[in-house]
């Protein structure tokens, strides 16, 4: 079984920390997502346990139970989907997919064979001779996911391969991708900072800020019980309100469990108003700052009201350090 | 009119030397006054006297331009045999010692070859590489390296570093990368690298009038120079100009040549679309 296993992993770069002591598992099959703002590291471990970059000293990476961390990158069976996509400009689509089954000596009726399989299977057979100059954003996504799989890889790795794609096309291949990739003998790694993409896809995701993993969970288990104020701002849309902290404690409460009320609570004015469809984003100005609360559309809204939330919503936070106090709510 | 004037301007001095090597050699000197004599007038008494006398002299002409383009491949190829592995070495530098490199290659591009020639002939005459044709090519090669590598150091930079991270995870070696990876990318840049490296050994001087003496091995410059200082009373006007015109119809040939396999390559190399 291949199992992922990354141990004390870290990277510095001329006296900067890219990541520090990354310690996380990925079973076989599961699609686990690197979730975090820009710079926080995520595309860095991908690099990491690709082989493209070499971590510092101490850490680890096994793959399948053997250590491959002074393994070259070529000999690592691990496939890689590139945020640009890296697909070879002068070959056409076969020749893409070509390239690597020829220099790793793959004889050629088999070649044509799992080039033939794989163009199927991401209906790119009728764009074989195409440049990928030729291709559509989401053509060279499917090229670059085809050339992946074509590796066989033991282990998946995806640097926000749809970054690059509109909103649309990203949700309508997100079931597709989640077909193609998860649940096969290979763990996946997808790194994205978009976390509609990762709560879509990946079986757990793995939080990530300067380079230190925060929290590692179902997006459900994030949702409901961060482990500190990033974690719980940084999931969730729209994004948790953060009241001013007082006593060195600091409340935190989601938008869509702010209820009007009749009494008790913050009184607050309300200043826009935003539809969702199903839902109205309303912004408010309270006592206590600005507050976001999301209701159902039909729920009418006074200008002036009064906000309030059941206890066991609340979030608290040690306002210093930003670790969620437990036991409070 | 500002295009018209360019195009006059540099192609005004070639159109002269043609017109002056399709003439009679007296009709150079006499001018529009001696309309009655032969050959007079300013388009009458064309002749092809100029290029059979070089055609016909010893070595005829077209050896010469042989031996220049035998020393201009050669020098080319072992300039583009040299420079493709040094910079892509280079880039695979980080920091100090690359920027350092590429700056002592900068400063050895921009040193005057013509201060070389009298050292290089010094090691000529102690490694008997004098009258050997093949033997230019070794101080072409070397004048034209740190250009050369600097040229393609920086196409290389150009391009997207995630292709070769990808060819690498596809297991392709480093040699695999360059061969079916960068070499291909890289054709534009090494297409106008090697028409710079072969104009310059097309009309190098100093080095090729010194290393050769023997005349059937003189290249194209010195032997055209050894035409117009063949006397010490006239100038063979006629025949220096044509002789010009025929040595520099091969490049204009390489070039329009070149020209599209650059413009193909562009179109080619073309990533977004």
């Amino acid at each position: 079984m291949s199992v992922l296993e990354l141990r004390q992993l870290g990277r510095r770069v001329g006296g900067r920390t890219l990541l520090a002591d990354l310690n996380l598992r990925v079973e076989a099959g599961e699609c686990l997502a690197l979730l975090g703002p820009s710079g926080c590291g995520k595309t860095t471990t991908l690099r990491l346990v690709a082989g493209l970059e070499l971590p510092e000293q101490g850490g680890r990476i096994l793959l399948g139970g053997r250590d491959i961390t002074e393994e070259p990158a070529g000999r690592r069976r691990v496939a890689m989907v590139f945020q640009s996509y890296a697909l070879y400009p002068h070959l056409n689509v076969t020749g893409n997919l070509a390239l690597g089954l020829r220099v790793r000596g793959v004889p050629p009726q088999e070649r044509e064979r799992r080039i033939d399989a794989v163009l199927e299977l991401l209906q790119l057979a009728e764009l074989r001779e195409r440049r990928p100059a030729q291709l559509s954003g989401g053509q060279r996504q499917r090229l670059a996911l085809a050339r992946a799989l074509l590796r066989q890889p033991a282990l998946m790795l995806l640097d926000e391969p749809m970054s690059n794609l509109d909103a649309q096309l990203r949700e309508e291949l997100r079931p597709e991708l989640r077909r193609l990739l998860c649940g096969g003998e290979a763990p996946v790694l997808y790194v994205t900072h978009d976390q509609q993409e990762a709560i879509g896809l990946a079986d757990r995701l793995a939080v990530l800020e300067a380079g230190r993993l925060q929290q590692v969970g179902t997006a459900r288990e994030l949702y409901e019980k961060p482990h500190n104020r990033f974690v719980a701002t940084f999931l969730g849309r729209p994004a948790l309100n953060l009241l001013p902290p007082r006593d060195g404690r600091q409340l935190g409460l989601r938008p869509e469990h702010l209820r009007p009320v009749a009494e008790g609570g913050l009184a607050a004015r309300l200043q826009r108003r935003e539809w969702w469809g199903s839902q109205q984003l309303l912004w408010l100005e309270s006592e206590q700052g600005d507050l976001r609360m999301l209701l159902p559309a039909a729920h009418a809204c006074p200008d002036a009201l009064r906000v309030g939330w059941e206890r066991h919503h609340e979030l608290w936070f040690d306002a210093a350090t930003g670790e969620r106090l437990q036991g409070l709510a | 009119m500002i295009r018209a004037v360019a195009l006059l301007w540099s192609l005004g001095p070639l159109l002269w030397q043609l017109y002056t090597s399709l003439r009679p050699a007296d009709a150079l000197v006499s001018g529009p006054q001696g309309l009655g004599s032969p050959g007079g007038g300013i388009f009458g008494g064309w002749t092809l006297q100029n290029y059979s006398q070089l055609l016909a002299a010893d070595p005829p002409f077209w050896r010469y331009l042989l031996n220049s383009a035998v020393v201009g491949v050669a020098g080319t190829a072992l300039t583009l045999l040299l420079a493709i592995p040094c910079a892509y070495g280079l880039q695979q530098q980080r920091g100090a010692l690359r920027w350092g490199t590429l700056a002592l290659l900068l400063a050895a591009s921009l040193f005057p070859t013509a201060l070389l020639f009298l050292a290089l002939l010094e090691w000529a005459r102690q490694l008997g590489l004098g009258n050997h044709l093949l033997a230019l090519a070794l101080p072409y090669a070397a004048l034209s390296l740190p250009l050369a590598i600097l040229l393609l150091r920086a196409a290389l930079a150009d391009l997207p570093p995630e292709l070769e991270d990808a060819a690498r995870l596809e297991g392709l070696g480093p040699l695999q990368r360059l061969r079916f990876v960068l070499l291909p990318l890289l054709a534009p840049a090494i297409a106008s690298t090697a028409i710079l490296v072969f104009l310059f050994s097309w009309s190098e001087y100093p080095i090729a009038l010194t290393w050769i003496s023997r005349e059937s091995l003189l290249t194209l410059s010195a032997a055209i120079a050894r035409i117009g200082a063949s006397s010490v009373f006239t100038i063979p006007y006629g025949a220096f100009a044509a002789a010009t015109v025929l040595g520099s119809l091969p490049l204009v040939l390489l070039l329009l040549l070149f020209q599209r396999a650059i413009v193909s390559g562009l179109t080619q190399g073309a990533v977004k679309g």
